[in-house]
């Protein structure tokens, strides 16, 4: 089992917005999951374990090893992903793998094009090996993403928001490769689709205002609102009223309407209705106690 | 529509910076060169205003080469933007209509390039402002605005430019879509403007060149060649005449290919196949299930191998940019333009030697490698960026100094790769061309001493610079700053050090003779010097560089620790003591040991020596009778001993008391005067002051023993001296002794300058005059300090060279081995000697008692017969035709190409390598410039050394007029039809009327000529002959040689009025008016043709009529113009070819009517008529002279 230890990580910008706000947590092997609203701070936490933007206080440890001070010794371990994932013009998918290959450290020349091969079948772009990256589709160009960010075996995978802009077969399809990397590798996700996370981790954080707002198992969060959330279909004139009323932490159309989500101890009343919370209910939860 | 797509381009455009950097960089280049005089654009400004309507044209017309840069960007843009967007199928759906779109967008492009093109008028009108406020420029060397300036330019020339240039990109990118091919399209023009520069070094091609230039520079500067000052500050361009047919011509290709374009254009675009297959990759189910993954080993140190393939990622990126391609393809055709045009003199190109095509490829490819450095250093260096792979490669394990340094390889390897690629293809020129004579290891040692440094430099620098400004805009604009707005501010701050403009070094010059040098040790320090601070700038930029997301200067500074290793520090530290160590040395070198002044401090001190001396200016000072020289020269070393003893005597009537010496400081002098005692020394001015006591009474003689010593130390800013070199040293008596007396050359000469320091305007020649009294004791050459004298020399040198001075070679031994050579002058001469040493072949000819010899590099022998023939053709017919000669040996040395020129000293020419030695003459049977220039070194044994003109006005028209004329009456004794000469004289009338047109103070009549060049070669000539031609050849020698026999060796010198004296008597009353009209002002004709007309008469000859219209026009000294009266004497003629090159019929009639007929009967069919056929007079329009003959 390997642990990436983050200790009271802080970073702000030069406009004065506060990315990572005293951010502490411990992430195991398996998935994690980093949820979050846009803005929250997701990628500059990612970017900071991956070893791209410095901190300005905290530390980071894998394991025994202090992140910040062996970038080299951590990039060893690490596969990273970005969030926008570019290529280099006028250079086809296999020399670019091979030149990140050679980069991370697999110098015979032999082992290098054999694992290249072997990558390009398992993202199925095999056929497309001899064509230029840069006419590649948005699946395709995340596929050769996730095909670089494997190599070298890391320990740490570090994807940031990889499905965006995928259609619902790609994004499947991306899970099942991410899904088949080794039990004993950490990785990290970072994305603000609720289901991926309930779908695919075993740990999770909710980050807003580059807080660390909620950090657990997912379903510690569910469990913690259990019996607790309502759900009422109300019409459009009477949402502000129940927004001053109640705890609406969620509302959302259906068919039209607006059906409210409301946290309480109790039913607030006969006309809602009392429903098993889902993660995205934890989501709504922590991201409103945060912004108040 | 129209409109929407009109403006919508425009906002676009004035939203993106491109349009507003193109601008600067125009408004930049034109202020600089408006308000200073080191920047300049197309030439220097001379006499005319600087904001003359002929200025401001030049520029305009310059810049529109740099426009077509804008036109590329903004009409290829425009054509493919919704391309790349991928926003025409979109826009393509909706009802549009195609003029609108299609003209919408072009015209906008074309606003928006003539838009940075205006730079040219805010930049010449803010200077005009701003320079006289600022004390750049006095306030009078501006002039009047004209509002046609800035109209007729920008409609005759800025926007049919952009027009033409932009119909070519425009349409090529609506039916390419790819910017490559607009950029080839763009070249076209380039091209068309190189071949017609090309095509402009010999007059002959003048008119073609006119209509080839696709942006009609060249026709204008071929319409205003002859534009005196008046007419360059009034006259605007104007449609007319070879403009307009240019104009035409070009404007109505470019409207026809625009029209094509229209036509064929259309809304429908057709689908790429590939896209298509993307399409249907996307659904594709994985299927195949991949095999377990493959055992790997991690390595983790393979620095090399991240070096390797980061570099392999680089040039394979750059190799198929389109950038790339297109700069090298123009480089390539640059040096294919310059290599098959490119004529030196009288349409005349010299063998393909190793060091012009060296030359050639260094001049085509340098503009090129520095713009695609520049370009290619941002587009590096940003690329991971640019493209967002940055993440991903920032994030693995390699070295962060490794991309850093691949980069600047990868930028660096591309200047070689272009470099090879020419130098191939002048080695295919050479062998083409049946040169065999290949010099490889020539083409390898200049690579290695001139361009590697600059291009290492260069690219360490650029790249250094990127990484340290971290923005790639701002990264260009600062690289561009560093390579041309640093080299202003220097000049404004008066700095001038080769250590501080990036890459500099001292000027060196390949020479058959005496290889590179003699520059060299300062070159290799200096380039060493730029090499350790690019690479110590380029380290320690790796420091800072940013690696993971975009970071502040002080993030970067507070992550200097974790991009270092122990290492990386210690090979920084030691590229830095090397650098400070080298610098330490250079600046030794270049500022204590050989030290030298500011531009500003050398005024300074011109201003107060002026002050100070020139009242010393009437000193009497003793005349030297008799000099004997002991040179010794040492090539090696390049040192030179000189140990003179000049014997002086006192021909004043008052006793000598003092005596003022100019001292060079690069020598070291002592002196030693019989009773002088020094009374002081300015080391500024390098002047000595001596009293001597007991003085000199008039009519003493003493012996002046004088030791001056050159030696080179170390090296210096701006190169080391030309005259003392290893194989080629040419030193003259005037620069192994000092001055005496006040040294009037060295006041500050330009007019505009002295205003400016509050000099008085400086003195000219001493006018003209009947009683020219004590001004005739002095000739314009000795300036009285000697006249005609005897010289002996021992002249030694290393034991492999020849040494020579003038006279009989008396002796010639060794010793200490070292090779002695004693001359003495068989007849007392000039007090003007050469002293020259290298490594000769010599080739003699025996001519009567005379040794005729030519000294040359043993690799330049292909001309040396010619040069025998021209020597003994010239002894022939000056000995016939105007008396003996008087030394009894005429020699031709060759010297290194330095400069270009030859010179007469007694008995002895030197003679420049580039200058004929290697000139391919071997298909020309008319132009020579062997025969011309060494008829005219010939002549001046004669003319300048026999008879020199008094130190006053007029003087050199019996020194290089007669030369001139004297060689022109060799090369017609050899001429074979008297139309051959028309060819040789119009160089000559070129040089007059391009010379007065560059005039900077005023032009003087021939007779009073003050040493100006175009008068005395250029109008002198044609004058001369002309009048041979009116009075006969017979006439003007005889005249000559009882002008000579009267003054030779003599003295008091000759002014021009006694020549006239001699001459008039011998000229018919009927031609009288000459002299007045050709000698004593400034006369020009324009004469032309209006009709020709021709009947075949009854008895099978043919009659011509025609009508001819004639003026005379007197100017004055700044180029005024009146028409007078005509009672001319003027040749009209026929030719039976189109050709002119057969002239059937010629005779001289009376002309006293502006318009006048005449008719001529004449034998054969005539194709043309002509006025003044031969073309001997003076007539700025001579094409329209002849005409062909039409029947009726």
């Amino acid at each position: 089992m390997r642990q990436l230890v983050l200790k009271n990580l802080s970073k702000t910008y030069p406009n004065n917005v506060k990315a990572l706000d005293d951010v502490s947590i411990e992430i195991k092997s398996g998935m994690f999951g980093l949820l979050g609203p846009n803005g929250a701070g997701k990628s500059s936490l990612m970017r900071t374990i991956a070893t791209l933007q410095e901190a300005d206080s905290g530390s980071i440890f894998f394991d025994d090893l202090n992140v910040l001070d062996n970038t080299k010794e951590f990039r060893q371990n690490l596969g990273y992903l970005p969030q926008e994932f570019g290529v280099y013009p006028r250079i086809t998918a296999e020399q670019l793998l091979d030149h990140i290959a050679t980069l991370k450290g697999i110098s015979i020349k032999n082992e290098r094009k054999e694992l290249v091969e072997y990558l390009l079948q398992k993202v199925n772009l095999y056929d497309k090996k001899n064509k230029n990256v840069k006419g590649f589709s948005g699946g395709m160009k995340q596929r050769i993403g996730i095909a670089q960010s494997l190599i070298g075996d890391p320990k740490v995978l570090i994807v940031d928001e990889p499905t965006a802009g995928l259609d619902p077969g790609e994004r499947n399809r991306f899970y099942d490769l991410l899904s088949d990397v080794g039990e004993d590798v950490i990785v990290i996700l970072s994305t603000h689709i609720v289901d991926d996370v309930r779908e695919l981790c075993t740990q999770m954080a909710i980050m807003n205002f580059g807080q660390i707002v909620f950090s657990g198992a997912p379903d510690d969060g569910i469990n913690s609102l259990k019996g607790r959330v309502f759900e009422k279909q109300i019409s459009k004139s009477e949402l502000d009223s129940y927004k001053e009323s109640h705890q609406v932490i969620s509302n959302k159309l259906i068919a039209g309407k607006p059906v409210i989500h409301v946290l309480n101890d109790k039913i607030p009343d006969k006309s809602f209705k009392k429903i098993e919370p889902s993660l995205e209910d934890v989501f709504f939860t922590n991201i409103q106690k945060n912004n108040q | 529509m129209f409109k929407n797509f009109f403006l919508s381009e425009l906002r676009y455009s004035f939203r993106q910076p491109m349009l507003y950097l193109f601008f600067l960089i125009v408004f930049l280049l034109v202020f600089a060169a408006n308000v200073t005089d080191n920047v300049s654009i197309g030439g220097a400004i001379g006499n005319v205003f600087r904001n003359a309507p002929n200025i401001i044209t030049i520029y305009s017309l310059i810049m529109t080469i740099f426009g077509l840069l804008f036109a590329t960007a903004f009409f290829n843009n425009s054509a493919l933007r919704d391309h790349k967007n991928n926003f025409q199928e979109i826009l393509f759906s909706k009802p549009i209509d195609k003029f609108g779109y299609f003209m919408g967008k072009f015209l906008a492009s074309l606003f928006l390039s003539t838009v940075p093109l205006t730079g040219v008028f805010f930049g010449i009108i803010l200077g005009s402002k701003v320079a006289p406020l600022m004390g750049w420029i006095e306030a009078d060397r501006f002039g009047p605005f004209f509002i046609e300036t800035f109209i007729n330019n920008y409609f005759i020339f800025i926007l049919p430019n952009m027009f033409i240039g932009g119909a070519i990109i425009y349409s090529l990118a609506q039916e390419y879509k790819n910017t490559m091919i607009s950029f080839v399209g763009a070249m076209l023009i380039i091209v068309g403007y190189s071949i017609a520069g090309e095509l402009v070094s010999d007059i002959d091609n003048e008119k073609i060149a006119s209509l080839v230039d696709t942006f009609g520079i060249r026709t204008y500067s071929i319409t205003s060649k002859y534009y005196t000052p008046l007419e360059k500050n009034t006259l605007n361009p104007s449609l007319s005449g070879l403009i307009l047919y240019n104009r035409l011509l070009w404007v109505g290709f470019a409207a026809i290919i625009l029209f094509a374009s229209y036509t064929r254009f259309s809304f429908t675009t057709k689908k790429s196949k590939k896209s298509k297959k993307n399409k249907s990759d996307l659904n594709k189910v994985i299927l195949s299930v991949p095999k377990k993954a493959p055992k790997v080993q991690v390595f983790k140190n393979s620095a090399l191998l991240h070096f390797k393939s980061f570099f392999k990622l680089n040039m394979n990126s750059i190799y198929k940019h389109v950038t790339f391609k297109i700069l090298f393809v123009f480089s390539i055709i640059q040096l294919i333009a310059g290599l098959a045009t490119g004529f030196e003199y009288f349409g005349l190109k010299s063998y393909p030697l190793t060091y012009f095509m060296v030359d050639q490829v260094n001049g085509s490819s340098s503009l090129f490698i520095l713009i695609i450095l520049v370009f290619f250093s941002g587009e590096l260096v940003w690329r991971d960026r640019d493209v967002q792979v940055n993440e991903v490669i920032d994030s693995t394990p390699h070295s962060t100094l490794i991309p850093l340094f691949s980069k600047t390889l990868s930028l660096f390897s591309l200047s070689v790769v272009i470099h090879l690629v020419l130098i191939l293809i002048a080695i295919i020129y050479q062998l083409i061309s049946g040169f065999t004579q290949i010099e490889f290891s020539l083409y390898v040692k200049d690579y290695i001493y001139n361009m590697f440094p600059i291009y290492f430099t260069m690219c360490a620098a650029l790249v250094a610079i990127q990484v340290i400004v971290n923005n790639k805009y701002i990264g260009y604009m600062v690289s561009v700053i560093v390579l041309l707005g640093f080299d202003i501010i220097l000049l404004i701050l008066d700095v001038n050090s080769n250590m501080l403009s990036l890459g500099s070094t001292p000027y060196m010059i390949y020479s058959d003779l005496n290889g590179f040098g003699p520059s060299n040790t300062g070159v290799f320090w200096f380039s060493l010097y730029w090499i350790l601070f690019s690479l110590l700038l380029l380290s320690l930029s790796g420091l800072i560089w940013n690696r993971g997301v975009k970071k502040s200067f002080k993030e970067r500074l507070n992550s200097i620790n974790s991009n270092t290793s122990k290492t990386y520090s210690i090979i920084v530290s030691s590229i830095g003591v090397l650098f400070i160590l080298t610098a330490s040395f250079v600046y030794y070198n270049t500022q204590i040991l050989n030290s030298y002044k500011s531009s500003d401090r050398y005024e300074e001190l011109a201003v107060s020596y002026e002050k100070y001396y020139k009242k010393y200016k009437n000193l009497p000072f003793p005349k030297i009778i008799e000099a004997k020289y002991n040179i010794d020269i040492f090539p090696k070393k390049k040192m030179a001993d000189v140990l003179a003893y000049l014997t002086l005597t006192n021909n004043k009537e008052k006793p000598i008391d003092s005596i003022l010496l100019n001292v060079n400081k690069q020598w070291d002098l002592s002196f030693e005067f019989p009773n002088a005692t020094i009374i002081s020394k300015n080391e500024d001015h390098g002047v000595h002051f001596y009293r001597i006591d007991p003085p000199m009474l008039p009519g003493d003689t003493l012996i002046l023993e004088i030791k001056n010593k050159y030696e080179t130390k170390g090296f210096s800013n701006g190169g080391e001296t030309t005259s003392i070199v290893k194989n080629g040293s040419f030193l003259n008596n005037f620069e192994i002794l000092p001055n005496i007396g006040y040294d009037s050359s060295k006041e500050i000469g330009d007019k505009n300058k002295r205003k400016k320091l509050g000099l008085p305007p400086k003195e000219r020649m001493p006018k003209l005059e009947v009683d020219c009294g004590v001004n005739c004791d002095k000739n314009y050459l000795t300036q009285g300090f000697s006249d005609y004298i005897n010289v002996e020399s021992i002249i030694s040198t290393s034991i492999e060279q020849t040494a020579i001075a003038p006279g009989s070679l008396i002796r010639k031994w060794e010793e200490n081995n070292r090779a002695y050579f004693e001359y003495r002058l068989d007849h007392p001469s000039q007090n003007f000697y050469s002293f020259i040493s290298a490594e000769y072949e010599i080739a003699k000819r025996e001519w009567n008692d005379v040794d005729i010899e030519i000294y040359y590099d043993a690799k330049h022998s292909v001309n040396i017969d010619m040069m025998l023939d021209a020597v003994e053709r010239s002894l022939n017919y000056y000995t016939e035709n105007f008396g003996p000669y008087y030394h009894k040996q005429a020699r031709v040395i060759e010297f290194p190409r330095f400069s270009t020129f030859a010179q007469a000293f007694p008995g002895t020419m030197p003679y420049s390598e580039s200058f004929g030695f290697i000139i391919d003459l071997e298909d020309e049977e008319d132009n020579n410039v062997i025969d011309a220039v060494i008829a005219h070194e010939m002549a001046h044994q004669w003319w300048a050394h026999q008879l020199v003109g008094a130190n006053m006005q007029g003087g050199t028209l019996m020194s290089e007029a007669f030369s001139e004329y004297s060689s022109l009456m060799t090369l017609k004794d050899i001429a074979k039809t008297p139309m051959k000469m028309r060819e040789f004289l119009k160089y000559d009338h070129d040089r007059y009327l391009r010379g007065r047109s560059g005039e900077l103070e005023k032009e003087l009549p021939l007779y009073k000529v003050e040493n100006q060049q175009y008068i005395h070669y250029g109008k002198g000539s044609v004058i001369l002959y002309a009048l041979q031609d009116y009075i006969g050849e017979d006439k003007v020698n005889s005249a000559m040689k009882e002008f000579l026999e009267k003054y030779r060796y003599k003295t008091p010198y000759p002014t021009s009025l006694n020549f006239l004296e001699i001459l008039e008597p011998k000229i018919p009353d009927s031609l009288n008016y000459l002299i007045d009209d050709w000698f004593k002002e400034i006369t020009l004709y324009d004469n032309r043709l209006k009709t020709a007309f021709a009947k075949k008469l009854d008895n099978g000859k043919y009659e011509v009529s025609i009508e001819i219209e004639a003026f005379k026009i007197k100017a004055d000294s700044v180029g005024n113009e009146k028409k007078v009266s005509l009672n001319e004497w003027i040749d009209i003629g026929v030719f039976s070819d189109s050709d002119e090159e057969n002239l059937i019929h010629q005779q001289r009639v009376n002309i006293n009517d502006s318009l006048m007929r005449f008719t001529m009967i004449v034998d054969s069919l005539p194709a043309k008529a002509a006025i003044d056929p031969r073309h001997i007079l003076i007539d700025r329009v001579f094409s329209d002279n002849t005409k062909p003959v039409s029947f009726n």
